[in-house]
């Protein structure tokens, strides 16, 4: 009796927190038919045409006049893998190669073109259209995921040798910081677009927007390795079952 | 614009799926409605008009954010399933 009392103590605030937030979320968000842009807002939106060449004033935001933000978020990502692949490291973990059936393998093979395709699409028209390089960095580490799911993660590690991964991570990284120099070396500052000489081309075309393209595909390249060496990380430990965390972690 | 009818749809199984996730007892229930959950968060940006924020919202969090949550369910060991009595949580 008294537990159930306990919990619908709990249960009651947690609810009217909810709604409450939930209420003035819809209130804030969706009432208001007619945005107030404030001043930086407004800034961006009538000038990011001309200032940077970029059609996605997100892309040019991301990647121009926040592009240094967009350094440290990749550099949070790449401490964060460098931690989780020395945790996991080690050759005592055994790697599966059974995977699933016959026609879950042929019809994965099928599909794996379309989602390369989609995501390099997302990474080249960062600057034109929804989407950019985390995002389609992301879609790029799905495709680890599903070899390590269908194939097992042997035939992930053939295919994508995770050393090359490292490398391609550290070499977009290092592309995204020598991109950024250039803009130094050009008078206008550390990842200065278009005042460093970039040329920025006609917006709305495949090639504008001077250095944004060029950051999109180092930021794909680099989220898709890093999350792949994660998820292929944390599955090789999974396929080991003697392995695993010490039984004391589940006595608290 | 869109109709509002559906976006009070939205926002509701928004909070009934972030209390499915977060009161689920199991595991893997909880996983399966925070998947649930941005999902429709990634239909509400849509609809809010931010379309970067929806497709990271959808790929992150369908994508790989609930496989690296079933692989580390897989991972860990379970604790045998709970009887009838709670005295175990009564105690504390």
């Amino acid at each position: 009796m008294t537990f159930t009392s306990s919990r619908l103590i709990h249960r009651i605030p947690a609810l009217l927190l909810s709604l409450g937030i939930g209420f003035f979320l819809w209130r804030g968000l969706v009432l208001p038919s007619f945005p107030h842009l404030g001043s930086t807002a407004a800034h961006y939106v009538t000038h990011t045409a001309s200032e940077t060449g970029a059609s996605n004033v997100v892309a040019a935001i991301l990647f121009d006049y926040r592009a240094f933000d967009s350094l440290g978020e990749a550099t949070v990502i790449y401490t964060t893998v460098c931690g989780v692949a020395l945790l996991f490291a080690g050759r005592r973990y055994r790697s599966s190669r059974r995977g699933l059936s016959f026609v879950v393998k042929r019809g994965m093979a099928l599909m794996v073109p379309f989602i390369l395709l989609y995501a390099s699409t997302i990474v080249l028209m960062g600057h034109l259209t929804p989407g950019g390089g985390f995002q389609g960095g992301v879609i790029l580490a799905t495709i680890t995921v599903l070899f390590c799911i269908v194939y097992g993660s042997r035939f992930e590690a053939a295919q994508i040798n995770p050393n090359k991964k490292e490398m391609a991570e550290s070499f977009a990284g290092l592309f995204f910081v020598g991109l950024g120099l250039v803009g130094l070396l050009g008078g206008a500052g550390f990842l200065a677009n278009l005042r460093a000489g970039f040329p920025g081309g006609t917006p709305g075309e495949l090639l504008s927007a001077g250095t944004i393209p060029f950051l999109n595909i180092a930021v794909g390249l680099k989220v898709g390795a890093s999350l792949s060496t994660l998820f292929y990380s944390m599955i090789k430990i999974l396929e080991a079952p003697s392995e695993g965390p010490p039984p004391e972690v589940f006595s608290s | 614009m869109m109709s509002l009818p559906f976006l009070i749809f939205l926002h509701l199984f928004l909070v009934l799926a972030a209390l499915a996730a977060s009161e689920a007892r199991d595991m893997l229930s909880a996983v399966i409605a925070l998947s649930v959950f941005g999902i429709l968060l990634a239909i509400v940006f849509a609809l809010l008009q931010a379309p970067d924020v929806a497709l990271t919202q959808a790929v992150v969090n369908s994508g790989l954010v609930t496989s690296l949550f079933l692989v580390a369910y897989s991972q860990t060991r379970k604790r045998p399933p709970r009887g009838p009595s709670r005295k175990d949580e009564d105690s504390l």
